[in-house]
Parts: C-alpha cells; structure tokens; sequence
C-alpha cells in the first residue's frame, strides 16, 4: 500500500500538468505582464534589475543560465537589449528561445511605433532605428501587448491557452477602467521637458507636449551651451517641470531646475522603481508626478 | 367717419397682407428651421463619415497584431537592426601613438629571455596596427557565421572565419572553422576589447602578443542545465601558434584545448567567474630563445607542451560605478624535449635535452565612473616555477620579469574611446628598463555586437 502511494507521489509530481511554463523576460515590466496573464502557470525570472539602466546591460552568466533553462524568452524589442540579447540567445544554447520560434517573443511587433527616424546615423548620436523603445509607458499599447503576449503564451502552453486569453481581457478591462482615472488628471495640455526620449508613447496618449530634452543627442550628456539654451527656452515657454529616471545622473537636472525655479520631477521607469508593484500602480505614480 | 372707413379699408387690406405676411413669416420660418435641421442632419452624416475615415487610417496605420506581413521591418533580427537579409558588418580602427625611453632599434629586439624572442611590434611614434573588419550574420536557422579580417598595410589577413552551431540540443554547441581559442577569456578577446594597450606579460611569455590567436580547428562545448553558470569546452586546433605548438609540416592538428567555466553571481549587482584551462600538444618552435649573434646558429625545440591556466573574475557594476577584479596564473611545463642547434645551412650542430616549467601570473584591477575609467594592473613571471635546462644544466636568465600598467580612458560614446596607459616594465631581465607611454584610440563603425562578459 505504502509502495503504491510512493508511486502515485512519484507519478504525480512527473506530471506535466503541473509544469509551471518558466519564462525570462528582460525587464520588470514584461516580467510584471507575464505575472498579470500567466499568474501560477508561470515560473518567472526577470533578467535586469530595476536599479539598472536598460541601455547599459552587459550580459551576465547568470542570465545565460536562466535563459539555457526557459521555455519562452520576452523581451521589449526595437533594439533596446542589442548589448546583451544576440550574445544571451547564442549563448544559452536554448533552440527553443531562438527568433522564429514561439519560444521567442517580441512584445515590440504589437506596438504602434512612435518616430521611426527616416535616415537612422550614429552621428546623431545613439538612436534607435527601429523607433522608440519605451512603449510600455503607453496603455493603449500594452493592452495590445498582453493579448499578444497570451497568444504567444497560448502557443507555448497550449493547454492552457483560455486561461492565458481571460487573465489578458480581464487586464484590458482594468486598463481601460484605469484610463477614465487617468484622463480625468488633466495632463493634457502641459508642457515637460524631459532628460531622455523616455516619454514620448505617454505624451501621445495623454497630450501632454514635450518641448525640449536635456540629452542634445541620445546617449549624449549636454554640453554647456545646450544647458543654458534649455535654461532659456524653459523660461519663455514656461515648461512646468523637468521629467527624469532614477537611473539618470541627477547633476543637470538639479542644475536646472536651481535656474529656472520649475521642479524636478524622478518618474518611475519601470516596475519596481518607487514602490510600485506592478504596472498599474508603476502607471499611477507615473500619473501622479506628473500631475 | 370717412377716416373710420378708410381705416378699416386700410385694415381690411393690410389683414389679409398681414396675414400674408405673417403666414410668410411663417413659412420662412418653417423653411429655416427645416433647413437648419436638413443641415445639421449633413454636418452629423460629415462627422460620422470623418470618425470612420480616422478610424480606417488608425486601422491601416496600426499594426496587424500577429505581426506577420510587417515581421521584416519590425523584427529586431539576431543582432538587433533592421537589415534581416545583409550581413552585419563593422570596422574597427585602433591607433596608437607610443613614446619609450628606449629607441626603435632596440625595441625591435625586444624579447623576454627564456620565454620569446618576439617584440611586440610597437614603434616609435604613430602606429595603426591593423583596422579590423567584423563580417557576421545568421546563415539560417542551424548556424551564426562570424569572420575577423585585420587589414594592414600589407594586406588582408584571416583571423577568424568560422560558424556556431544554434539548433543542436541538451546544450550543446560546435564552433568550426578558423577562430581565437576561447580556453580563456583573453584568448578570446580581439585586441579592442582589451582592458589595456596589450596583453599580459605571462600570455605574451607562452603564446605570444596575440595569445593563442586565429587557428583552424574545431570547437565542442556543453552548458548543462543547472542552478549555476557551467561550461565544459574542448578544442582540437591544427596548432599553428608559432611559440607554443608550431608546424612540423607533416604534422595534423596538434594542439588540444579543454576548459571549464562556472559563475554565480554574489548579488544583485556583482559577479564571481572562475575558469581552469589547460593547452596541450606537441611542440616546435624556434621562438624561444634567439639566434647566437656571433655563429647565427639558431635554436629549435621539439617537445610536449602544456600549458595550464586558472582565471579568476570579480565585477561589480551599480548607478554609475563599475568595478572589475581579475587575475589569472599561467604554467607552462615542456617534458619529453629536445633542444637542437641548427646552423645558416640548416644544418645539426648539437642536440641536447631540454626540460622547462615556469609560471607567471597577472592581477588588475579597473574602476569606471560613467565614462571614465581607470586600471592598474601588475604582471609577474616566476612566482613558483623557474626551470628551464638544456642537457640537464639549469639556465639562469636573470632577475623575474615584472612589470606594472597603469591606464585611464574616455568613452566619449560607446563608439569611440580614448585611453592614456604608462608602463614601467622590467621583463627584458638584463637590467634595462622600458618606460612606454601609450595613447590610444578606438573608434567603432557599423553594427557591432557587444563583446561577453
């Protein structure tokens, strides 16, 4: 009798049924998605920290390890990972997670792209060709993204596919109900100025102006004549603050702001920054320091 | 009452014209508010048809969300850009300008006794050793071609031309064609990627300027599923590393390779990397010690090498810090020798046998805040092992070769840098010391992957 529980144990716990789909995503939020569709049939490894900077990930072996083992890689795409993702694929040795396969998703294929430069050069500085990456700062986007994201899932785990497409209609459906909130903040019609490209999908949506940008070329710290011309056009057009990450170096921003008497405002910049716990409270202090 | 009957006349006929009136007051006014009705009802049938037209421009502008016939343009591809079907290809230009207290004659003669007679090459004043041209693409589904072609003034030479492996299963994957050895991480590294001006003391010792640098051969490496990073590799080269393994010219592929690798990391912001290595094979080499000046005899040796190495790596990186611990030790034992003099015809003079172990080590460490950065770095050769004898008689060649790096560097972007580095270095052993000051240029076009850990 014993014999045959043990049995039954061992069996069980062989089953695949209760295989958790182990995911990696690059950054919080995709990692915070996967939670949101996939909740206990996903085994979640998120690969950047929220204290790092997502254009400067160097690819460590610890995230070839991980990748090695998962069963779908997700990443944001439109060449934000190309320091670390072609090495980290290679590497792993994972076919399943190799591009072309379902183990392999860019969420960047949903997205309604913003500014795809029309003669990329790198002597504009380090732009990105295929457009602005910093699409999950845009609601209407990532509910786009997490139907997109079930689908692939859906592929993945086919068993689970209904499960996969519920958990991302029920997200829609908050968003949606968060966007009334969010419309009602009045963010429209005011004028930021921003220390990166970070904030163009969430001036779109909220119609808010974004005038002037403290990096003169992306990637490139201001020289002084551009932080004195910034000084000025901020007091003609009167911006109502300087938008900024915690990853960026505060010295300028500070600078600024002492010459213009505007506020410097740290906006998070993804999941995990502040005391954010997931996208929609990450949204509703984005909201919030803007306001 | 006469102008009571004309009034009432009057009345009479301005009732009915005023009724006329009012009625076509009337009617005008009916006919304007049926118009302004008639209109609004177009102006609401325009609005309608303008929310429609936007709605089928966001349709079409929008993206088909299971993204199939836009794959091509909003695919990153492998190494992220858009150009799917072009190889990716990069340049990478390396200048440097060098001052030495010592003069071009006799830098060219440079050796380290007891271990090369090679120099590394740098002269002085302007060098452009080489601009490297980087060619590589997915070739399909199955394989990543990658070639490195250094370009000279006197030409175009292959360093390495080889494919990986990507679909083969339990996490396994073959490396074949002509490619750096990757039995340690400098030996992999191309020169710009270097953490200064030139390699270790004690790779330039073995293998030479280069380390072991581009052979053909094939490469075989598992990374087996487990909590912590883990690599096993070995390598079966044909050896043509003139220093270590040299050509017989009946020889096959001599020159063997194996290597593990494993690395946890200590936080969330840091990262252990431990790697032992060995190279193994048989010898021929007239690399070691230089021709007699007197006779011009020169000196070949014949025998089995090994070469073991052990690579440590510490880095930590946090906000706009970064800072990386490395060292590694290096031993070399050559057993079963011969070292035989041959003189300008080619001809035997003596033969005698020939055992050798030495070792060396190096450690450094770099600091970088944003765009800068600053290293130190200090080579030692001899530490534990320092024999070296022909026909049983230890040669003595003087005192240890040391020496000590010190560099700092600039990225103005991460396409181009500028690096200033002063070397004191005591490795020519006969007392005569070597001041080097060295700037560096890098300067990177095209798409470039980015270099692993």
């Amino acid at each position: 009798m014993q014999k045959i529980i043990v049995m039954l144990c061992i069996l069980m716990m062989a089953s695949p049924a209760f295989a958790a789909v182990k995911v990696v995503a690059t950054l919080p939020w995709i990692g915070s998605l996967a939670k949101e569709i996939g909740k206990d049939k996903v085994d979640i490894t998120t690969l950047v920290k929220i204290s790092q900077d997502p254009h400067s990930i160097e690819a460590k072996p610890s995230m070839i390890a991980a990748a090695r083992r998962a069963d779908i890689l997700m990443y944001n795409g439109l060449d934000l990972e190309v320091g670390y993702l072609p090495i980290l694929m290679e590497a792993a040795k994972n076919p399943a997670i190799n591009p072309g396969n379902v183990g392999n998703l860019n969420c960047s294929i949903f997205v309604d792209v913003l500014e795809k430069p029309a003669a990329p050069c790198r002597c504009n500085g380090d732009v990105h060709p295929l457009g602005n990456p910093h699409y999950h700062l845009s609601p209407s986007n990532m509910k786009k993204v997490a139907t997109g994201m079930a689908g692939q899932l859906a592929k993945v785990d086919q068993a689970h596919a209904d499960f996969y497409r519920q958990n991302a209609q029920q997200f829609n459906a908050k968003v949606d109900a968060k966007l009334k909130e969010w419309h009602n903040r009045k963010l429209k019609g005011k004028k930021f100025t921003a220390q990166h490209k970070y904030f163009e999908y969430l001036a779109k949506e909220f119609e808010f102006t974004i005038l002037g940008y403290l990096e003169e070329k992306p990637g490139i710290p201001p020289s002084s004549a551009h932080v004195q011309a910034l000084i000025y056009s901020i007091n003609k057009l009167k911006s109502d603050a300087i938008l900024t990450t915690e990853y960026h170096n505060q010295t300028i921003p500070r600078f600024i702001s002492s010459k213009t008497n505007i506020k410097r405002t740290v906006v998070p910049h993804d999941v995990g920054a502040g005391a954010t716990k997931d996208w929609f409270t990450m949204m509703d202090s984005v909201i919030k320091a803007l306001e | 009452m006469r102008t009571l009957i004309r009034a009432a006349l009057f009345g009479a006929v301005l009732l009915p014209l005023s009724a006329v009136a009012a009625d076509d007051l009337d009617l005008r006014l009916k006919k304007l508010d049926a118009e302004v009705s008639r209109q609004a009802e177009t102006i609401s049938n325009q609005q309608q048809t303008i929310n429609e037209m936007k709605e089928l421009l966001k349709k079409s502008q929008s993206a088909n969300p299971a993204g199939t016939e836009d794959n091509s343009t909003k695919n990153t591809g492998f190494f992220g850009g858009s150009l799917l079907n072009n190889p990716y290809i990069s340049l990478i230009l390396d200048a440097k300008g060098y001052i030495s207290n010592q003069k071009n004659s006799q830098l060219s003669e440079r050796g380290i006794a007891g271990y090369t007679t090679e120099a590394p090459g740098l002269r002085n004043g302007f060098n452009v050793d080489a601009a490297e041209l980087l060619i590589f693409a997915p070739v399909d589904p199955y394989f990543n071609l990658y070639t490195n072609i250094p370009v000279t003034s006197d030409g175009a030479a292959l360093e390495e031309a080889y494919v990986i492996t990507t679909n083969l299963p339990a996490g396994l994957q073959i490396k074949g064609g002509r490619f750096k050895s990757n039995a340690s991480r400098l030996n992999g590294q191309h020169p710009h990627a270097w953490d200064f001006a030139e390699l270790p003391l004690a790779y330039r010792s073995f293998l030479g300027p280069e380390a072991l640098g581009g052979d053909n051969g094939i490469q075989l490496t598992w990374m087996p599923e487990a909590p912590v990073y883990t690599l096993l590799g070995f390598e079966a080269l044909q050896g043509s590393n003139p220093l270590l393994f040299g050509d017989d010219g009946n020889w096959g592929p001599h020159a063997f390779t194996a290597f593990a690798r494993v690395s946890f990391d200590t936080g969330d912001d840091s990262t252990f990397y431990l790697s032992p290595w060995a190279m193994f094979g048989n010898t021929k080499t007239t690399g070691i010690l230089p021709t007699d000046p007197i006779t011009g005899n020169s000196f070949e040796m014949r025998g089995f090498s090994t070469l073991y190495g052990m690579e440590a790596v510490w880095k930590w990186k946090s906000g706009h810090q970064k800072l990386t611990l490395q060292g590694e030790y290096l031993y070399l034992k050559q057993s079963d020798a011969t070292l035989s003099e041959i003189d300008t015809n080619s001809a035997l003079v003596l033969s005698e046998t020939f055992k050798r172990s030495q070792d060396g080590a190096y450690l450094q460490a770099i600091y970088g805040y944003d765009r800068i950065s600053a290293g130190l770095r200090y080579d030692r050769m001899e530490i534990f092992a320092d024999t070296f004898e022909r026909g049983g008689v230890k040669q003595s060649f003087g005192s240890k070769p040391w020496r000590v790096s010190a560099m700092t560097e600039y990225k103005f972007t991460e396409f181009s840098r500028i690096r200033a580095q002063f070397n004191h270095d005591r490795s020519e052993r006969d007392g005569r010391v070597n001041n080097e000051g060295i700037l560096q240029f890098t300067f990177t076009i095209g798409a470039h992957g980015a270099h692993p850990f």
